[in-house]
């Protein structure tokens, strides 16, 4: 066969063409399993062997040559015909993905908060809601018959008079410290309950963040250092702090936390109550009576403690302003966050 | 509690503004919550700790804000009585028990005119939210507010004459008291009472027979220190609130007592002309209080700051303590009557450090020393989260209290005994759920309600169950009783709905079914390293999850009648329950990597036509190598019901893969393997090749 022949005979090949189909049958004529130059290679064994080497390479400059002469001719088709490429791509369409399940924003804000504390040092633990009276109240130095239990209005079970269910987290202080010895460095997140007439700021189930920190030498100062640490980090870097003195029967001195309101910053508006000030925590020593009752040794120990609400906070931070949505779980409400 | 400006200023000087004392008072721990302007006088509304009784009047408020702001308090000292107080003829006092009522004094005044009282004297009642009555009960009440010591004034004439005795409540005895109300009592109620019957709730309130009207002209005036516990249990028994037990259950000052008896007198004098005839008082006057030794290194210690030792003094001083040096760096407080929240060292820096000011204690970091043997299934509990947020499901939160009937009506976990509340203020806390679900098939229904097309949604909670409801509790110790109520952490998966899928080939509605949720839990076990489940049918709609050789929980797809008592139409809702203590045992999250395969699989598939009565799980286990073997993977990759397919059949592709791990594998190698497979199965269930 004479390279130069069927060159020819594939520009004649080429010039009647009209639609893509016949141009791929040329092609499978020429450069198919079986086709023309799939001969030509097959013969290159059967020559000479100095022969090969310049046979092979006429071969192979034919076949580039055809393999342009197609692809021109392929452009000149597709421009011919205006026919459009085998899809065109409408980006406006939606993409096509799967859609993602989103965490409750309580849990959010528990993993943020948790993560913060944890990266300080402390760890995450957990205790159950059904509490005995002892750990809620008494070991929390909140004897019974005491007006200060009016702040923790609780379910109590009916077939258990010494159970109920917890009001706060603070009963796994208890219960962490009558396990260990310190150095403690624990938060506690979790649900609590008190039977609280529900409305756009109460209800009967919320949740809790304790955290408690105790060694031999923890003092009020180490209290304000972590907890502005913790509130920056939650509320942003310019937010201004204060600590009030308030009441807590299981520490003393104790102090409410304040932040400069987010939404005004502290000029006074209704989110604040026109005061500047958000309340965001509870806070204080651990009170000795709380370190006896555990059985540690008198005096051998100082630590602080602090609790909030994560609802609160959440309401805060995301600028919601019905406790109940965060029950209701409204898909419309889940998917914002 | 309200105080207003100008009444504090009877007993202090105050240089500061309204809303500057408002801050003081604030910053030093009477929260002032709102204060308002209010006829050329402010009205401050302080939210009191429960600890500080002695703040519950204006002279309290008046006390500290003398101390705050290094004024001078100006107390008043009413006039001593003009004769000796040695009986109360024709009146007998008596108490009955010392420990109910460490103090108790009477004062017969005779010849009052009760009429409406002055304007002042409305005036500063009403800012204070009080009610007039008439000039006496106004006095008793005045005092109570400005000395915070409660006061009761009963009409001398109309009390069995001969006795007056503080008791408890005999069984069955009743009383009418001020409000109207007939109360009942008992031995646990302490209450005054003639030589007949009680007249008064002691403490709590008066009855309503001895009550000072117009008619009135001589009174016997109370002043008594009543037990702080007692009070509280009558009124909480008795399911009545008033400013006095509000303050005797706290506790009142047992210096003031008499003072106030003076203060009333005085007042009662000059605005309804009554004067004193007769005074008695039972028990001590004078508060025992002990001293209490300060270390100043341990104020350093607990605070972290160094205060020096004459500025503690002066803050104490201050506050009405009284110190004195015992040895270098030792102090010995007294503290005052009116402090009986006062008992420990602890209590001392508190008061230091309140009025030192805690905005002067500085920010410190602490060396945090983590315990490292503090651990739990949190973060198990976070990767399962995670991963079914993964696979699409939004994560919800739903109350642990639920109505009993949500529970019946879901018909969910019927033999599981619920936990009851005591005390539930309404039938949505009745009791402590046993299962998940039927509070996440009510998020379904809500959610559908909001016209959503596809609710899916997951909870990981605690629930609960009552394990021994009939025993004896009262015996058993705290953790034997704990021991009884079960509370295990449960994961609830609800789906419902049809899903959109908009894909290449246009949109595709995919309706949940329960291998919807099938393959949830798969993906989440396998994930997991939980290596043996099974899921085994159970009657018409429920499927047991196995995991190890455990029941670990179920899925279910709720029947017509109970989607009608949820209000849900027309669509299929599955719903699946894990235990998660039983699952945490098979969880495994160690991992040891396996080569990859050097060389290439020969994959061939069987399309077949099977009767639909077997099941592909026991045809893949009919096929599945019992031992080593070429074959190393057999997977459904399509099934068919319809047209083509004869009733009673279904149309199955099996794909399996063959591989060696030592060498490519040839064509003439897998195919009498396969063809063996094929033949087996043709034989074992009859099946055709398509």
């Amino acid at each position: 066969m004479d390279i130069n022949i069927i060159q020819k005979q594939i520009e004649n090949d080429l010039t009647g063409i009209v639609s893509p189909q016949e141009l791929e049958m040329v092609r499978v004529k020429y450069l198919g399993r079986k086709g023309i130059l799939a001969e030509l290679t097959g013969l290159i064994g059967t020559l000479a062997i100095e022969e090969r080497g310049p046979f092979g390479k006429e071969v192979n400059a034919l076949k580039n040559k055809l393999l342009n002469l197609i692809s021109e001719r392929e452009k000149t088709l597709r421009i011919q015909s205006n026919i459009p490429k085998e899809s065109v791509l409408d980006i406006g369409l939606p993409g096509i993905s799967q859609e993602f399940g989103n965490s409750h924003p309580i849990i959010q804000i528990i993993d943020e908060i948790c993560g913060i504390f944890n990266r300080m040092g402390f760890s995450v633990v957990e205790g159950p809601e059904i509490e005995t009276e002892y750990n809620n109240f008494t070991g929390l130095n909140i004897p019974l018959d005491h007006p200060s239990r009016d702040a923790f209005d609780t379910f109590y079970l009916k077939n258990y008079p010494k159970l109920l269910l917890r009001s706060h987290t603070s009963p796994v202080q208890v219960r962490a410290m009558k396990i260990h010895k310190p150095p403690l460095a624990i938060v506690v997140p979790g649900r609590v309950y008190r039977p609280d007439a529900v409305d756009a700021s109460h209800l009967f189930m919320f949740h809790q963040i304790e955290g408690f920190l105790v060694d031999e030498n923890i003092r009020f100062s180490d209290l304000k250092g972590i907890l502005e640490l913790f509130a920056k980090s939650v509320f942003g870097q310019d937010i201004k702090m204060r600590f009030r003195p308030h009441f807590f029967p299981f520490t003393e001195p104790s102090a409410e936390v304040d932040i400069s309101c987010i939404i005004c910053k502290g000029k006074g508006c209704s989110v604040c109550g026109r005061k500047g000030w958000l309340e965001i925590l509870g806070s204080g020593m651990i009170h000795p009576n709380v370190f006896k009752h555990v059985g540690y040794k008198p005096g051998k120990y100082t630590g602080f403690a602090f609790g909030m609400g994560v609802e609160r906070i959440a309401m805060l931070k995301y600028g919601i302003n019905d406790i109940r949505l965060f029950f209701e779980n409204d898909l419309r409400f889940l998917k914002q966050f | 509690m309200k105080v207003t400006y100008s009444w504090l200023k009877d007993f202090v000087n105050i240089k500061l503004t309204p809303r500057e004392l408002a801050e003081k008072l604030t910053m030093a721990g009477l929260e002032v919550v709102s204060l308002e302007e209010s006829a050329g006088d402010f009205i401050f509304e302080i939210e009191i700790t429960s600890n500080r009784p002695d703040w519950l009047s204006i002279l309290g408020v008046a006390r500290e804000i003398s101390s705050l702001t290094d004024s001078k308090l100006k107390a008043a000292k009413p006039q001593e009585l003009g004769f000796k107080a040695s009986g109360l003829k024709p009146v007998e006092i008596s108490v009955a028990d010392k420990k109910d009522c460490p103090f108790y004094s009477a004062m017969i005044i005779r010849n009052i005119k009760v009429a409406s009282s002055p304007e002042w004297l409305k005036k500063r009642l009403g800012s204070l939210g009080c009610r007039s009555v008439n000039n006496i009960v106004d006095i008793t009440n005045y005092i109570l507010f400005e000395l915070g010591q409660p006061l009761h004034a009963f009409d001398l004439d109309r009390l069995g004459q001969e006795s007056i005795n503080v008791r408890r409540g005999r069984l069955d005895e009743k009383i009418i008291t001020i409000d109207g109300q007939q109360r009942i009592l008992d031995h646990e109620i302490l209450v005054i009472a003639d030589k007949n019957k009680p007249v008064a709730i002691a403490g709590v309130m008066g009855g309503k027979e001895t009550e000072v009207t117009e008619k009135t002209s001589n009174v016997l005036l109370e002043s008594a220190v009543f037990n702080p516990i007692l009070v509280r249990r009558s009124r909480q028994k008795l399911g009545l609130q008033s400013e006095s037990a509000y303050r005797f259950e706290r506790g009142v000052d047992l210096e003031i007592a008499r003072t106030a008896s003076l203060s009333a007198l005085e007042l009662i004098h000059t605005l309804a002309f009554g004067k004193p005839y007769a005074y008695k008082s039972l028990g001590a006057i004078k508060s025992a209080k002990s001293e209490i030794r300060l270390e100043t290194a341990y104020i350093s210690r607990i605070l972290g700051v160094s205060i020096p030792v004459f500025k503690i003094k002066q803050i104490l001083t201050g506050l009405g303590f009284i110190v004195k040096t015992r040895a270098k760096g030792i102090l010995v407080v007294k503290p005052p009557s009116f402090r009986q929240d006062i008992k420990l060292q602890i209590d001392l820096i508190e008061e230091i450090a309140r009025v030192y000011g805690y905005e002067r204690i500085p920010l410190t970091l602490p060396a945090v020393k983590p315990h490292q043997n503090v651990s739990g299934n949190r973060d198990i509990v976070s990767g399962i989260r995670i991963i079914l947020r993964g696979l699409g499901l939004q994560e919800a939160i739903t109350y642990s209290l639920v109505d009993r009937s949500l529970l019946i009506k879901s018909g969910i976990n019927k033999n599981t005994q619920p936990v009851e509340i005591l005390n539930p203020l309404s039938k949505e806390q009745e009791v402590l759920r046993s299962t998940l679900l039927p509070s996440l098939v009510r998020t379904l229904a809500y959610n559908l309600d909001q016209q959503q097309e596809y609710v899916n949604i997951f909870e990981v909670a605690n629930v609960f169950s009552d394990k021994n409801s009939s025993a004896q509790h009262q015996i058993l110790s705290d953790e034997l009783v704990h021991a009884c109520v079960q509370e295990e952490l449960s994961l609830g998966i609800a789906l419902c709905g049809s899903k959109s899928l908009l894909i290449k080939q246009g949109l595709i509605k995919d309706e949940v079914t329960i291998l919807h949720l099938k393959g949830i839990l798969e993906s989440l076990f396998n994930k997991l390293g939980v290596k043996v489940y099974d899921f085994k049918p159970q009657g018409d709609n429920q499927i047991n999850i196995i995991v190890g050789q455990q029941e670990a929980g179920f899925m279910l797809k709720l029947d017509e009648q109970t989607l009608d008592s949820f209000d849900i139409k027309n669509k299929q809702v599955v719903l699946a329950e894990v235990n998660l203590s039983k699952l945490f045992k098979h969880i495994n999250l160690e991992r040891k990597f396996i080569n990859i395969p050097k060389y290439p699989a020969i994959t061939r598939d069987i399309s077949l036509v099977i009767k639909d009565k077997f099941s592909v799980k026991e045809l893949l286990a009919a096929i599945e190598p019992k031992g080593p073997s070429l074959l190393s993977l057999v997977k459904v990759v399509d099934y068919y019901q319809g047209k083509q397919i004869p009733s009673g059949f279904r149309g199955l592709t099996i794909s399996c893969v063959y591989r060696a791990p030592d060498r490519t594998l040839t064509e003439e190698e897998v195919a009498p393997l396969h063809n063996s497979i094929c033949a087996l199965l043709e034989e074992r269930f009859g099946i055709k090749l398509r």
